[in-house]
């Protein structure tokens, strides 16, 4: 009648947690470990596109002087700087921030035409949504992620024995293997594990956990916003002559409201003023935030006395997550309506938590960082996954047919998720580039490739559909750069750096399909030596 | 034998009855230790909202690690009761308004 042990307890809880949102988890982490890229994907995935050489200055110029031409009557325009990571200048005018975008050359000022595509935008969004909609997808994460937590935690109460397992690792000896890696890469990264699952709950606290706002605040969140920008003057100042109110607080309200000081002042008739030119704008505006550090500008009214003109910083010019933040001047006189007060220091500390989370910040160094950090931790899912099974095999405790299910599921979450994140890229290189609604085909294909590799996961024996499903998703990746090749698109060197990814990644998954058999002997429950270990896990 | 309850049981059985415990009651005990934290905080009001949510996911993990390490189901569930007192301290405001 001995109490159950504190290490058996949380075993139970880790397991479960594991149980419940392993699956989502792991397709969590893998597409926001390839989301780290997002832009350089949505780059390779528009090929024709060749890479702006221009300045910003003299591509805003080029922007402005197509607006002035096209659009001079619109109430909006919204203008798209070539970044580093985005080499390309788009405009789109009305009122819609995210509405048709035009692709223009910035040095020309010619349309250019490209594919349409989801974009590296689409990993983004999945691993955030899980492609569903947007508040179910947000909850469900986020208790996927608590779940991360929790095991994360009670996986350290586990093993008391945490540095001493850092340096164990005895590799092809089954479930010991098995046991090893699930621990080496949990301990290797368990900084990383811990914050990067911590601050993706963070990003959106007060939805997660409103319970402060209810009660000091009656649940009205703008009342609090205003307090935050309360602290600095000149804000109340500019709050109360009313301008610039609508752009402040894009942040909290995310499009309702966005263009309504647009709209309102065309009711009433305002004279006509020229607009001065733009690029004084981003003169303006990296003497604030630094130079190359802009990612794009707005201007509202443009030709009226009341046109005001906004400029956005790229993100990652800090840590701080500056989502929403901006800069506004009359586009008139030129003279500042508006600029973000610093941060008070409990805001400083949410903002810097998200910066963390969305790892815009420190360049390429930290871009790579954090995509092989992201690897470690889906290698730690993924095993955590294939552990559970081998355990429960070995063990031969529990039901048979929920065994099955779960060995069947791993196939299809793990290898499954890669065959289909590879086709998807294969779909954007295949499909007609001027077939209508292509993006939706684009994610059909994914998921297509996705539930069918479930089903080959049902029909194969076991070690089999893992093997194949590898091999598979080695072999469209290693293939990646061919289509490139064949239509000979302008190459450069993000998408260089995409192609050369992508191979890298297929000779892992190569060299995984092929390691497979000897981490497979696990499978035969007849060895007794491997009963004996099994028995000594507990 | 009476303080055998929680470990006679069925494991199987035991988790059923905890992890709901653990989930819903950890989230409603967070909630109002999240409005009672926001509530006693000595800072200005908004420093005080941002700073107890921010918290309220450690604490969230904290319970429900706790739920699972506590052996007789019985305190479990007093924890969850926590959230009454707790409640009360984070909207005693609203409270005083629907009792006036």
């Amino acid at each position: 009648m001995k109490p159950r042990s504190l290490t058996q307890s949380m075993s139970s809880l880790h397991t479960w947690c594991g149980l419940l949102l392993g699956w989502v988890l792991f397709a969590i982490f893998l597409t926001g470990t390839l989301a780290v890229f997002d832009r350089e994907l949505n780059w390779w995935m528009q090929p024709e596109l060749p890479a702006s050489t221009a300045t910003q200055t003299a591509a805003v110029e080029t922007a402005q002087r197509w607006l002035e031409r096209e659009h001079p009557d619109a109430a909006t325009w919204n203008i798209s700087l070539p970044t580093d990571r985005s080499p390309v200048l788009s405009v789109s005018h009305g009122e819609q921030r995210r509405g048709e975008r035009t692709l223009l050359d910035a040095e020309t000022g010619e349309v250019l035409e490209a594919r349409q595509s989801v974009g590296g935008n689409f990993f983004f969004r999945f691993h955030y949504t899980l492609h569903m909609p947007r508040t179910i997808g947000i909850w469900l994460v986020g208790f996927a992620a608590m779940a991360m937590l929790v095991a994360i935690i009670s996986g350290i109460i586990i093993h008391k024995k945490i540095f001493k397992d850092f340096f164990t690792f005895r590799p092809a000896k089954g479930q010991r293997s098995w046991l090893d890696g699930h621990n080496a890469s949990a301990v290797l990264l368990l900084p990383f594990h811990l914050m990067i699952t911590y601050t993706g709950l963070v990003i959106f606290f007060l939805i997660y956990m409103p319970a402060a706002i209810d009660a000091l605040y009656d649940g009205d969140r703008q009342a609090m916003q205003r307090d935050a920008r309360a602290t600095s003057a000149q804000q109340e100042a500019t709050i109360a002559r009313g301008e610039g109110r609508a752009e402040g607080q894009q942040a909290s309200q995310r499009g309702e409201g966005r263009a309504e000081g647009g709209r309102n002042r065309g009711e009433r008739p305002v004279e006509a003023a020229p607009l001065l030119p733009l690029a004084d704008f981003i003169v303006k505006g990296e003497a604030h935030y630094g130079v190359g550090m802009l990612s794009a500008l707005s201007v509202s009214n443009p030709g009226k006395a009341d046109a005001r003109v906004t400029v956005r910083p790229l993100l990652g010019s800090r840590i701080e997550l500056t989502k929403g933040e901006s800069l506004v001047f009359s586009g008139v006189s030129g003279k500042v309506l508006q600029s973000p007060p610093p941060s008070r220091a409990s805001q400083l500390t949410q903002r810097v938590m998200a910066g963390l989370h969305f790892a815009q910040f420190g360049g390429y160094p930290m871009r790579w960082l954090y995509f092989l950090c992201g690897l470690v931790s889906c290698v730690m899912i993924a095993s955590g996954l294939v552990l559970y099974t081998v355990k429960q095999r070995k063990q031969a405790k529990g039901s048979r047919v929920f065994l099955n299910i779960a060995e069947r599921l791993n196939i299809a979450t793990v290898a499954g998720l890669c065959v289909a994140c590879v086709a998807l890229l294969w779909a954007n290189r295949l499909l007609p580039a001027e077939l209508a609604a292509r993006g939706d085909w684009e994610m059909r294909v994914f998921f297509g490739a996705w539930l069918l590799s479930l089903l080959h996961a049902a029909l194969r024996p076991v070690f089999l559909a893992w093997r194949e499903q590898f091999y598979l998703a080695a072999a469209l990746c290693l293939a990646l750069p061919v289509p490139q090749l064949l239509a000979s698109f302008p190459t450069d060197g993000l998408r260089l750096g995409v192609d050369i990814t992508t191979v890298a990644l297929g000779l892992v998954l190569g060299w995984l399909a092929l390691k497979i058999p000897a981490l497979a002997d696990t499978h035969s429950v007849t060895k007794p030596r491997a009963a004996r270990l099994a028995g000594a896990q507990q | 034998m009476t303080s055998t309850t929680g470990t006679t049981r069925k494991p199987w059985l035991d988790a059923l009855l905890r992890l709901p415990l653990a989930i819903l009651g950890g989230y409603l005990f967070t909630y109002t230790a999240t409005a009672a934290l926001a509530r006693l905080l000595p800072v200005e009001r908004y420093d005080a909202a941002l700073i107890s949510t921010l918290l309220s996911f450690a604490l969230y993990t904290v319970f429900v690690l706790w739920a699972f390490a506590v052996h007789s189901l019985r305190r479990v569930l007093l924890g969850v009761a926590l959230s009454l007192p707790l409640a009360a301290i984070g909207f005693w405001p609203q409270l005083l308004e629907v009792l006036a």
